[in-house]
């Protein structure tokens, strides 16, 4: 253990400022959307305030992967023909963009392989939900896909500092790469991004996301499916060379979350066959 | 140099020529460099799968049917089939899993498909960078047909032409 790099990521994980921000309008709707006594109307009222999100929003909402054929040119109008769901799904896109679309140092991602992962394993999240028939938690489980890896982007200077150590810790102790980062520097990235999400007022069940995609069998009973669809995702995505990066794929498949999800061995090598189709859709969005 | 590059995605296949570098990144696929060392042109295929599932629809997608569909460019490219040669790289696994899960063989199912569709082709497979776990960056240098592998922070470079 490096207890100095330890102490440095201790200060920048208590100091707020030093984390990710994301839009005010981002965490608010999130919020809103889950609250059955607030009207659709309030939500775009909430969202048209922010004039650049939404030039962005419209944009989005008129793309092959969200549209629905007619041009949409109002917030009022997205809500009506898309949905609240699906609008929040494009605000979250357009709000955590700018915070994923980087080079992250350390985990080697050359700059918008981060954000395209985010967006393919939010993707794949959505399907895996839709083909379980859980279409109540796909919109849920895409935005938890998108964001799963944010702590990445504070933790990665870190891992640039101290990765021989954590690799060596991975090959001679037959640990994964979350566990290895864990031990080596006192924080793993899923706790990184659990503090982000914390700083943004995100609901409990994304938090839940970060923290336990990696290992589902830890995630509280009540999370435990979500967790396991994002986790599930992952593992396609890195598998198809998407988002993978120095740690490769120094991580498990968790059977827990096979059995979780009760998808077989076929069901899931179907949804990887389609992997090139969903990168597709990833290219519409990004 | 005067080097372009072109990134070739999953379940793509991409030619060049002198002084072309074709670059993927590769998890459990596998991505087949062939060049022709005379003509200084080559391909890279980045098959997702072994074998073809879907009665053609997709060839780049899978071994079976990338390979002689790369090779077919090839040749209409003007490269001789006595001048080409392969190397491979990728077909990493997840580090942990169970014993049935069968999303975990992937990566060796797609090298050794490889390597029969190869075979069978009569390319002759000159260096190869699979397995293990870690994910892999290549290019692909049509300059002089090396490639290199970036894995885990460290670099090979494979020469064999």
């Amino acid at each position: 253990m490096h207890a100095h790099i330890k102490q440095r990521i201790e200060a920048t994980i208590n100091n707020i400022a030093a984390l990710p921000t994301i839009p005010e309008v981002a965490s608010k709707v999130l919020n809103m959307v889950n609250d059955p006594e607030v009207s659709f109307k309030a939500v775009g009222e909430e969202i048209s305030k922010d004039q650049a999100m939404t030039t962005n929003i419209l944009k989005l909402c008129n793309s092959a992967y969200f549209s629905k054929g007619k041009e949409i040119t109002s917030i009022d109008r997205a809500i009506v023909t898309l949905g609240i769901k699906e609008v929040t799904n494009i605000v979250m896109v357009v709000a955590t963009k700018p915070v994923l679309d980087k080079f992250v140092i350390g985990y080697d991602l050359a700059k918008g392989e981060l954000w395209k992962q985010g967006l393919l394993v939010g993707i794949v999240s959505k399907c895996l939900a839709m083909n379980i028939k859980r279409k109540d938690i796909a919109d849920t489980v895409f935005t938890g896909g998108i964001i799963h890896n944010v702590g990445k982007t504070i933790l990665a200077i870190y891992v640039q500092n101290t990765f021989k150590d954590i690799l060596k810790e991975v090959t001679t102790n037959n640990r994964t790469f979350n566990e290895a980062e864990r031990l080596i520097m006192g924080y793993s990235h899923q706790e990184i991004s659990a503090k982000i999400l914390e700083k943004w007022n995100f609901p409990e069940v994304l938090r839940a996301i970060v923290t336990y995609y990696s290992d589902p069998e830890n995630a509280p009973e009540k999370y435990r499916m979500e967790v396991s669809l994002v986790h599930i995702a992952n593992v396609l995505s890195l598998m198809a060379g998407i988002g993978v990066g120095a740690d490769g794929l120094y991580h498990q498949i968790s059977d827990k979350a096979l059995e979780t999800v009760g998808i077989s061995n076929e069901e899931l090598e179907a949804v990887f066959n389609r992997i090139p189709e969903m990168i597709k859709q990833v290219r519409e969005i990004a | 140099m005067n080097e372009t590059l072109i990134n070739v995605g999953v379940a793509q296949v991409k030619l060049g020529s002198n002084p072309t570098v074709l670059r993927t990144i590769l998890g459990s696929c596998v991505g087949i460099c062939i060049y022709d060392r005379i003509k200084k042109i080559g391909g890279l295929a980045h098959v997702l799968l072994p074998k073809d599932t879907t009665s053609g629809q997709a060839p780049e997608k899978y071994a079976d049917t990338a390979i002689p569909f790369l090779l077919q460019r090839l040749l209409k490219e003007g490269a001789k089939k006595e001048n080409l040669s392969a190397k491979i790289a990728g077909g990493a696994s997840m580090f942990k899993f169970g014993a049935n899960v069968s999303l975990g063989q992937i990566g060796d199912k797609n090298v050794a498909e490889t390597k029969r569709v190869l075979e069978e082709l009569n390319i002759p497979l000159l260096e190869e960078d699979t397995g293990g776990n870690a994910g892999r960056v290549i290019d692909f240098f049509l300059n002089d047909g090396h490639l290199k592998v970036k894995a885990a922070g460290e670099e090979k470079n494979y020469y064999k032409i």
